[in-house]
């Protein structure tokens, strides 16, 4: 006999909202002293279907769970990668795993950056210590996809040298001659010879132009991305042109918890990437 | 099937008898001398048909304080296996203004980004609802937020009235409920129309009000969003949860596991978590993302009658007053929505 819950609710198929599929890390290396990447197989060799800046929920039981971005092209799908920094007890328990163990992992969540905004434009990427990672994902899809694209500028600003990430790739990547990467430091140690202070120091080093532009950026504190997003402005790239990728507090990934919520939106479903123009209506996003 | 019968007192309790037998029970029960609790009742003699409010509110049939998501498994093999509960109860005694909570938890763990969450629709679909009309004491302010009629999501209404109780069949599951009830016969014109005054009678009993036009609310709080009001609020706050977790419409939840003491297996859970404890917005770093507790107090207040009333439609308050009752710091909810509300009257003037 039918309640007054509405018919209409299909509930078996979902049951699995929150439960996590096995996957297996099938390599994993460390990067720096606090940052560790797992290359990461879903069972059956299933696809994760994701497109760059999404993020999925990884588990371990008995510490939890926690989103972490994809740090791997969307072009590559047979595996998928995450680099995990060292923060907390389940980053902790995460480092510690080999080639061979299981991670539960949930998503892929989010909306990703805007890749066919980017198509034929310039891409200004700009990264901020592991913000590095996800921004990957994107810069990857560019160069596998070079002429689809038009120039691609990398800002890149750490801590120390000893906390670059991906360094040897940074190298690779400065190969392409249609892409200019630049990294600065907060701390440089003896022999640095790059530039020293935040990543918006690195602004005037470069040529932008403002129209044909597209920003995808993440860059750590709320502080940073204010005083990336007035220097873009400066610059005079447009709003609507510029994407943050913003970082919160999520326990559930699918608009339920409440813990990410900005104003009216969930950065689990409606971001985490949003644009200058979104981010200027909602007070607490930056 | 609709239509109004008439259930005398005697039936009533001879008719929860009947349901206890059949099926599990949750009923507002009397605990102290002014408090009552919704519980699960064995004996039916427990339950307190008359109450005003209860402490929590009756959300816990459908999204418990803390519920089992998973049951897991560390060796020989990781796995793990959804934790549905769907063993069926019938929820009796609740107030109109909680019926429009349940109404808007639907909406929230259901429909709201696409995503239905199949834990509360397991425990929503096992579920038959009795609501009973009710009268307002001095906090309830459903009357200013459209809530005092609600009998959307009843499967049958009690309406008090003399010599026993009104009863709405409202769903098939409440016909085949009220089936169960001793002395059922149809209502007679007079007792029908009797029932048909305890609208009057719930406006002139709820003397908290609201003010301005409710269409208004949003537009008019987010533009006191740099009110001292918060600051003022924030400073009687203790940030301790209460007003979350007696809310109705809450259901901001926190995750957890506990593995057993061999360490061979445990469980995932969640628990209610309130936008107000201090750490609620914290990420790695560590960054607070509303460390400052104006700024929780404001997510409260905006949460409510900002941004989750845009996207439902209505205020995402029923106007039980339990926050205002319960708070430890005694912060009124209608008094500073109320002087928010005001702060933008002077200004447009």
């Amino acid at each position: 006999m039918s309640g007054s819950a509405p018919a209409s609710w299909s509930r078996p198929a979902e049951d699995q909202l929150y439960q996590p599929e096995m996957a297996e890390i099938v390599a994993t290396r460390s990067l720096t002293d606090s940052d560790r990447l797992f290359e990461i197989q879903l069972p059956g060799g299933k696809e994760l279907g994701q497109t760059a800046g999404q993020f999925v929920q990884v588990s371990l039981f008995g510490f939890g769970e926690a989103p972490i971005s994809v740090c791997s092209s969307p072009v590559r799908t047979d595996s998928f990668e995450l680099c995990v920094r060292k923060v907390g007890g389940l980053t902790a328990a995460l480092h510690s795993l080999r080639e061979g163990d299981k991670v539960g992992i949930r998503g892929p969540y989010g909306n990703g950056f805007p890749l066919d905004c980017m198509e034929k434009m310039d891409c200004l990427v700009v990264a901020g210590g592991i913000g590095l990672a996800p921004l990957r994902s994107v810069i990857q899809t560019i160069l596998a996809r070079r002429d689809v694209y038009g120039r691609m500028i990398v800002l890149y600003g750490t801590r120390s040298p000893n906390d670059i990430l991906f360094a040897d790739e940074i190298a690779e990547w400065q190969e392409d001659p249609a892409s200019q990467i630049l990294v600065t430091v907060d701390h440089p140690t003896e022999g640095w010879e790059g530039n020293v202070g935040v990543v918006t120091t690195l602004f005037p080093k470069v040529e932008i132009d403002p129209a044909n532009t597209v920003v995808v950026a993440l860059v750590g504190p709320p502080v940073m991305y204010r005083s990336v997003l007035s220097d873009l402005t400066e610059i005079g790239v447009p709003d609507q042109q510029i994407f943050f990728s913003l970082e919160r507090r999520m326990e559930c990934g699918v608009g339920k918890c409440g813990h990410c919520q900005i104003d009216d939106r969930c950065v689990c479903v409606d971001g985490p990437v949003f644009s200058a123009t979104d981010l200027k209506h909602m007070h607490e996003s930056i | 099937m609709t239509g109004t019968a008439f259930l005398t007192e005697s039936g009533l309790s001879d008719w929860l008898v009947r349901l206890a037998r059949q099926t599990r029970l949750m009923a507002p029960t009397k605990r102290g001398r002014r408090s009552f609790a919704f519980a699960w009742v064995d004996d039916p003699r427990e339950v307190a048909i008359d109450y005003v409010r209860t402490i929590l509110p009756p959300k816990q049939a459908f999204l418990p304080a803390r519920e089992k998501l998973l049951d897991f498994r560390l060796r020989p093999v990781q796995e793990s296996t959804p934790a549905i509960e769907d063993e069926p109860f019938v929820l009796f005694g609740i107030h109109p203004c909680d019926l429009a909570a349940v109404g808007q938890l639907d909406w929230a763990m259901t429909s709201r980004h696409s995503v239905p969450d199949p834990h509360y629709i397991a425990r929503r679909k096992a579920g038959a609802i009795i609501g009973v009309e009710c009268q307002p004491d001095e906090y309830c302010f459903c009357t200013s937020v459209g809530t005092s009629g609600t009998r959307e999501g009843a499967d049958l209404f009690l309406t008090p009235a003399k010599g026993g109780f009104l009863a709405e069949v409202l769903t098939p599951r409440g016909e085949e409920l009220l089936q169960a009830a001793p002395s059922v016969r149809d209502a007679s014109p007079e007792e029908r129309a009797a029932g048909e005054g305890w609208a009057d009678e719930k406006q002139k009993r709820c003397t908290c009000r609201l003010v301005g036009e409710m269409a208004e609310w949003p537009d008019r709080l987010e533009a006191r969003y740099e009110s001292e009001v918060w600051d003022r609020t924030a400073g009687r706050c203790y940030s301790c949860g209460t007003c979350t977790n007696v809310c109705p419409t809450c259901f901001c939840f926190d995750v957890w596991d506990e593995v057993n003491i061999g360490l061979t297996a445990g469980t995932r859970q969640r628990r209610y978590d309130s936008c107000q404890l201090q750490d609620f917005a914290l990420v790695a770093g560590p960054h607070n993302f509303r460390g400052e507790r104006t700024d929780r107090v404001r997510h409260r207040w905006l949460r409510k009658f900002v941004y989750l009333m845009r996207e439902y439609g209505k205020p995402f308050c029923v106007g039980c007053g339990r926050c205002t009752t319960a708070c430890t710091a005694d912060i009124s909810l209608t008094d500073v929505l109320n002087a928010a509300l005001a702060e933008t009257e002077e200004s447009a003037s």
